[in-house]
């Protein structure tokens, strides 16, 4: 077990130094980002050589990424250039948004996924199965911003349901502020959550699907019928069960991803999340908030990943009462 | 049961015929099937496998795919009609009043769900006013009375958790907890040691007289059937052949085919308890069999100190990478020009040392010896100078040959990369061909379009071809019809004795395995647990573990 912690923590911090070599380079080679601090029309050369060296452009590229590091182990990932926060308390500021609507795009597509899944699998070359399907297809290959407009259409122009975009107003919570407990929050929740749910329903569906065509297969299911328990009670007792670690594990990676790469659909609802800072901080060229943002994203994977392992464990008695 | 015989039979089956429904067209799955079962009998359906046993199990349980279509006849279960397609009825017929045991118990259990709850949830199923703590109460009783102990703590122990021969019984307690008047019992012993067999068959003799309940007993082996059955059915092609009661039928079968299923029964040959020499006679022997028939041969392999072990995939948190040691310290020779065996039941090791001496595996760590060029077992490159000396022949004809290969094409290319490298490849396989009883013209079919019986001579063919001085054979016949099984012996026996091959053949069987072998192996949970010359091992063996394995062995097939 122990060997096991530290073998996962030390590839974490690989990890976590492959990324900042990887997004430093990155966002080095696309700009200076003295051009869009400084105010190009009124200031001087001088003026540009001062605050190039103040933000410690002036030092060749390695040492940079050295000094980088160095602030980064004692907690220190620097001052955002725009907006003059720490860096990664900033990051940290966006994180209930992200969270809560990633958790709530997850809500809605694990069980709906799963359920659709199950449905399709049990009814094999039915048409139920052969709909559902073509409708992951469909779902899967719909690129997110034409489906953030179309929901925006249906649901906030057409019927006028859901307003189209921004976050609502929030309730402190633990010394964060959310905004799922209020009404009006939970109204603007719906549609980026949607947004982001439609495509991971299609994927669990499919996953969902296979396994439980897989599972059916196997004697025990067989065995459940010869023993005379109900269709319904084989499905949900003995078949989810069975089907749930590559659920898990795809709901923990898809969960990862929304937290940070949400983009588009945070950035069409106009949605304050970790994604919409990220691509802000990008095009502003602000690095410390780029490579506090990254750091954050690989951490989040690493804890993810490690959780998903535990939960294997739960779900099945194998791995958990091997010795 | 003669006693019951007066009564009203519980289960008939009357002129039954099924279709099956594929790509290719309808197929005839059972024709024109009739049978009687009496309450308390146990009668046994005795066939190879595609004979259509296991679906006229199927038919009587309800589970037959929807591709099955049931053309004519009628079953009658307690005077009344069962419907194929009534799920309605069939839902108060499953496991109240007919129920099954499969072959393979690892697969009929969840492995996510404790033996405990498994056996409650049935019981809970099948009787509708019972309260949990009585469902409790009762899954202890059954789990008591199949032989399970310590069900204070093994209650909510996983499939995994238990043995082979006790995954079985939870699933018998399983079968036993709607209280059924039948059991439909596929294959039931099949995936067990012949030890554990013995044991499982005896407690459904005894449930059978305890309970009255009736089992269908489907099955290939005449072992399992002389044991524990009242009456027989033997099929072929999906039609009875003959059936009746098990002594007159086995003692004096009618029908050719039912003889040569009969006659191709290996059978053991035991010597009289009298006659086993006293142990210290054996002590000058070496401890594991070291001579050849001629003294003064060397033995053309010797295999040292293998060891290899198995890790646990590590894909969690929790979990300690786990080692599960396959064999160890394991020493084998083999004679030259002559065939020995290796016995031991599933999960004893015997294959797992027939892959590392064909090189199929790496071992952990140890050396073996071909004709005096030693290499390292656990370094998969340092074979190179043996390519084509050792080779394989696998269980199942049917995955070891590639399906998008022609036989011909399957066939010259081991004569290409083989130890022979000859140039007129096309010859040597029609020779080939020829020596092995195979017509050229099927040479550019493909796997599929062969028998089981065709395809596993064509792969002792593949093996031949290569050139080899070493053929290990994986359980090569009990893939297949026991009236092959009998052909392909006599063909590695041929192989053999012709061409001077030396071959080591690995067995469940012990009768097999006596009939074939100079020396035997018997190995048990990766170990050698005991080793001589046939004869020593049959006749003299002391060791505690053979003994059960020889005395598991039905008695009518005893000699």
């Amino acid at each position: 077990m122990v060997t096991t912690i530290v073998g996962r923590l030390s590839q974490a911090a690989l990890l976590l130094l492959v990324m900042s070599v990887i997004g430093f380079v990155g966002i080095h080679s696309v700009g200076n980002p003295v051009y869009n601090i400084v105010n190009i029309e009124t200031a001087t050369a001088a003026d540009i050589r001062n605050a190039t060296i103040a933000l410690g452009l002036d030092q060749p590229l390695w040492r940079q990424y050295l000094l980088f590091m160095g602030n980064v182990v004692t907690g220190n990932f620097g001052t955002s250039y725009i907006y003059h926060l720490p860096a990664f308390d900033l990051v940290m500021s966006k994180l209930p948004a992200t969270l809560e609507l990633a958790s709530m795009a997850m809500l809605i597509a694990a069980p709906c996924g799963t359920l659709l899944g199950l449905l399709a699998g049990r009814r094999q070359g039915c048409a139920i199965d052969r709909a559902i399907l073509k409708a992951s297809v469909f779902a899967l290959s719909i690129p997110s911003f034409w489906l953030s407009m179309v929901l925006i259409l249906v649901g906030a122009i057409t019927l006028g349901w859901f307003p189209s975009g921004g976050r609502g107003p929030t309730v402190s919570l633990v010394g964060q502020e959310w905004s799922f407990l209020t009404l009006e929050g939970l109204r603007r929740l719906t549609l980026p959550a949607l947004a982001l749910a439609i495509p991971n329903i299609a994927l669990i569906a499919r996953l969902a699907r296979a396994g439980t065509i897989e599972v059916e297969s196997q004697d025990f299911v067989r065995f459940c019928r010869a023993k005379g328990l109900s269709a319904r009670r084989i499905l949900f007792r003995h078949t989810l069960p069975n089907i749930s670690i590559p659920i898990v594990t795809i709901v923990g990676m898809q969960f990862g991803g929304m937290l940070a790469f949400a983009v588009v659909v945070e950035t069409i609802f106009a949605w304050p999340g970790i994604g919409k800072l990220l691509i802000d901080s990008i095009q502003l060229l602000d690095r410390p908030v780029v490579m506090a943002t990254l750091t954050f994203v690989s951490l989040a994977f690493v804890g993810l990943n490690a959780l998903v392992d535990l939960l294997y464990a739960v779900l099945d008695p194998r791995v958990r009462l091997s010795t | 049961m003669t006693l019951h015989s007066t009564q009203e039979p519980l289960l008939v089956v009357s002129n039954l015929t099924l279709t099956y429904r594929a790509t290719a067209g309808l197929t005839t799955i059972l024709r024109d099937v009739s049978l009687s079962l009496q309450r308390g009998e146990i009668l046994g359906v005795i066939g190879e496998s595609g004979a259509g046993k296991s679906s006229l199990g199927n038919a009587i349980l309800g589970l037959l795919s929807p591709d099955f279509e049931r053309t004519t006849g009628t079953i009658l279960f307690d005077g009344k009609p069962l419907d194929g397609n009534n799920e309605r009825q069939w839902d108060t017929i499953r496991g109240r009043r007919i129920s099954a045991i499969f072959q393979d118990h690892t697969a009929s259990l969840d492995p996510l769900m404790a033996i405990g709850p498994q056996l409650e949830e049935t019981i809970l199923a099948t009787k509708d006013t019972m309260s949990r703590r009585q469902a409790r109460d009762e899954a202890i009783q059954l789990l008591t009375r199949v032989g399970i102990p310590d069900l204070d703590q093994r209650y909510h122990h996983y499939p995994h958790q238990f043995s082979g021969g006790q995954r079985q019984r939870a699933v018998i307690a399983i079968a036993l907890a709607g209280r059924p008047d039948i059991i439909i019992a596929d294959e039931p012993t099949s995936a067990l040691d012949a030890t554990v067999q013995k044991q499982i068959l005896y407690l459904l003799r005894e449930l059978v007289e305890e309970t009255n309940v009736s089992i269908i007993l489907v099955t290939h082996d005449m072992g399992v059937v002389s044991e524990i059955t009242d009456s027989v059915i033997v099929m072929r092609h999906g039609e009875i052949v003959e059936q009746g009661p098990t002594s007159s039928l086995l003692d004096a079968p009618q029908r050719t085919y039912t003889r040569s299923l009969l006659a191709a029964v290996p059978r053991l040959r035991v010597s009289g308890a009298g006659e086993r020499k006293e142990r210290t006679e054996h002590l000058n022997d070496p401890p594991l069999y070291s001579g050849s028939a001629e003294p003064g041969a060397s033995p053309i392999l010797v295999a040292q100190g293998i060891t290899k072990c198995f890790s646990g995939r590590r894909f969690a948190l929790l979990r300690k990478r786990t080692q599960t040691a396959a064999l160890q310290d394991v020493c084998v020779q083999l004679d030259r020009g002559l065939i020995t065996g290796i016995v031991g039941e599933s999960g004893s090791g015997k294959s797992t040392i027939g892959r590392i001496i064909a090189g199929l595996e790496t071992a952990g760590g140890g050396k073996i010896e071909i004709d005096d060029t030693c290499f390292d077992p656990s370094r998969s490159g340092s074979r190179s100078g043996l390519l084509g000396k050792v080779q394989m022949i696998f269980q199942d004809p049917a995955m070891s040959l590639n399906p998008r290969m022609s036989i011909s094409e399957s066939l010259r290319e081991s004569v290409r990369f083989g130890a022979a490298m000859a140039k007129d490849e096309l010859s040597i396989v029609g020779t080939m061909m020829d020596r092995l009883g195979l017509a050229r013209s099927l040479l550019p079919r493909y796997p599929h379009q062969l028998s089981g019986g065709q395809k596993q001579r064509i792969c002792i063919a593949r093996a031949l071809l290569a050139g080899p001085s070493i053929i290990v054979a994986d359980e090569p016949t009990s893939a297949l019809d026991v009236s092959v099984q009998a052909e392909i012996v006599q063909l590695l026996k041929e192989t053999v004795r012709e061409r001077g091959i030396s071959m080591l053949f690995i067995s469940h069987d012990l009768a097999l395995v006596q009939e074939l072998c100079s020396s035997i192996y018997i190995f048990k949970d990766g170990r050698v647990e005991d080793a001589g010359s046939s004869e020593f091992i049959f006749t003299h063996s002391q060791n505690p573990y053979t003994r059960s394995l020889i005395d598991a062995r039905p008695r009518r097939f005893t000699h």
